[in-house]
């Protein structure tokens, strides 16, 4: 064996070795990164905690104390798929995401709009389902309206509730309007009532059903949302095979139409307003 | 005072009838101007419920959150005392590093806002020392009748944590509050006492304990009283970390129905019963302590 071939066979010997090295080493990295997923924490856990405000018909207390709304439906089927239980954490809106990334629970399952500013927080599935924002107006304060342009002036105050995606909505498709904003949705309605907001702007189906409890006081300026804004579940940064979980979830429980379902359930239809009041 | 007969004058007739009217007034225009529709037909199963299926009566969503209170103002207020205690004798005592702590203690504590120390506490510091105790899997672990009994210390098993967390950070926050009002009722104590005990020959501690304290504790109740019905009063910040006690339970409440006034005036009277016979009956101990005092 001349010097240059024992120099040779050293060599492929050591990028042989090396490259085991680094493969059984990556192969390791895999497996740690699997183990730490909050995926793998819930399953050994057995416990899916979620985290959510409430918000009607998102999710809500009913007469008896127990949870329900559409999210609620969502979080039970995806920990009964998931084969753990489910515990509910309820969590004020303003304090959601830092509670997420704390561990206080596992995922937010909350109707979170997917907005870019979150979504460099937190990691955002795919949506499962969309939502839209509309104006309903005091009939005293703000008469005769019928488009967002009416609403676009500096005279008119428009009440929203605080860190939502209102908020931001309010001020995309009305900057000349005041905003007034509050932290709870009940304190908005009340000023909406008063006379001293002109309109409120929120998700559907809000607007809706206040236009159906006070007609004479409020309307619907226009009969369709004006935005459409994508609905995902939250979890913190990092986690590819949760992710994926749910992805994937959400493929399935779409094509069965089982979140279709709900959805109108909770959305169009009147029969769960007698659990709650 | 209290012998006396009441007797109803006209100028208290007059004045009593003005405020009634003033009341009525004020309640027409509040009904009249805020547009608003009351309606206390569902009010009463918030309270007390009837459970069909196991046929008893149940704590409502509001009663429920006012047992939170409680717990969390008796565990928080009785955290507080002792580190109140600790902390005002730290405060009056002659080593310099121990009236350094205590002063630390109370000045970082009184001069930050509390809701911001509930919030720093709770994500940041509330996690490592509960992580650090190991109080998340040990609550699991536990035989079913420790649970039980911890259930009924501490709420639900799986809100242990963040309810600790809570108490602590509501004991340390009124704990500076009693750190002052120790360090007054011993500073109270005339110098004289102090020398008379220590011609008596006793240490140190032992002036403290048979001579000092015993007057500085009944010079003190007032002051303790009146910071224990704050503790239940102050109780409600937690609600921002998303504590379930009565504050909070209140506004999901209002969330979910958008009963706003009912809601909040109910949780104003269930606060008032808290506290209102807290007042009396620290009103008839002192009552009683100075008939005592002036027996003497």
């Amino acid at each position: 064996m001349t010097l240059w071939q024992t120099t040779r066979m050293g060599l492929t010997a050591l990028i042989v070795i090396l490259g085991l090295a680094s493969a059984v080493w990556a192969g390791d990295a895999r497996q740690e990164l699997a183990k730490t997923s909050t995926l793998e924490q819930v399953m050994q856990r057995g416990v899916l905690k979620v985290g959510f405000s409430t918000f009607v018909p998102w999710a809500m207390k009913d007469k008896n104390g127990d949870f329900v709304g559409f999210e609620i439906d969502v979080a039970r089927r995806l920990a009964d798929d998931m084969g753990v239980k489910v515990q509910f954490v309820p969590t004020k809106w303003d304090g959601i995401i830092p509670a997420l990334l704390s561990g206080k629970f596992d995922i937010i399952i909350g109707g979170m709009g997917i907005t870019p500013s979150r979504n460099l927080k937190v990691n955002f599935s795919s949506p499962y389902e969309f939502t839209g924002m509309s104006v309903v107006a005091s009939r005293q304060a703000a008469p005769g309206k019928s488009s967002l342009a009416d609403f676009n002036s500096p005279d008119v105050t428009v009440a929203v509730r605080l860190g939502t995606t209102a908020e931001k909505a309010a001020k995309n498709f009305l900057p000349k309007a005041q905003l007034r904003q509050f932290s709870d949705e009940a304190a908005s309605i009340q000023e909406l009532l008063n006379g001293k907001a002109q309109c409120l702007v929120a998700s559907n189906p809000l607007p809706r059903n206040l236009a159906a409890k006070y007609p004479d006081q409020l309307y619907l300026p226009m009969q369709e949302d004006f935005t459409r804004e994508p609905i995902g579940f939250a979890v913190r940064k990092g986690d590819p095979d949760f992710l994926n979980y749910l992805n994937n979830w959400i493929r399935v429980a779409n094509a069965e139409g089982w979140l279709d379902a709900r959805f109108t359930y909770w959305f169009n239809g009147e029969e769960w307003k007698s659990l709650v009041e | 005072m209290r012998n006396r007969k009441l007797r109803v004058t006209p100028l208290d007739a007059a004045v009593l009838l003005l405020l009634t009217g003033a009341a009525l007034a004020f309640g027409y225009r509040v009904a009249g101007d805020l547009n608003y529709r009351w309606d206390w037909s569902s009010m009463p199963h918030y309270l007390l419920r009837w459970d069909a299926k196991e046929q008893t009566w149940r704590a409502g969503l509001l009663l429920q959150g006012l047992f939170v209170t409680l717990r969390l103002s008796v565990l928080s207020g009785l955290l507080a005392t002792l580190f109140g205690m600790v902390m005002g004798l730290f405060r009056t005592s002659r080593s310099p590093l121990r009236q350094m702590i205590g002063g630390a203690y109370v000045g970082l504590v009184r001069n930050t806002p509390p809701l911001v120390l509930v919030f720093v506490f709770y994500y940041f510091l509330g996690d490592q020392i509960m992580a650090a105790l190991g109080v998340n899997d040990l609550v699991y672990t536990l035989p079913k009748h420790v649970q039980s009994a911890l259930e009924f210390a501490l709420g639900p098993v799986e809100q242990i944590p963040a309810f600790l967390s809570a108490v602590l950070t509501l004991a340390l926050f009124e704990g500076a509050y009693i750190t002052e009002i120790v360090r007054a009722g011993v500073e109270s104590v005339e110098k004289g006492q102090w020398e008379a005990s220590a011609a008596l020959g006793f240490s140190r501690w032992g002036r403290l304990r048979h001579v000092i304290l015993p007057q500085a504790l009944v010079r003190m109740i007032p002051a303790l009283a009146g910071q224990f019905i704050s503790t239940i009063k102050d109780s409600a910040i937690v609600s921002i970390i998303s504590i379930q006690e009565l504050t909070f339970a209140g506004q999901e409440l209002m969330a979910a129905t958008y009963r706003t006034f009912e809601i909040w005036t109910l949780v104003l009277a269930l606060y008032f019963a808290m506290t209102f016979p807290l007042s009396l009956g620290v009103r008839a101990l002192e009552g009683r302590m100075n008939k005592f005092r002036n027996g003497l």
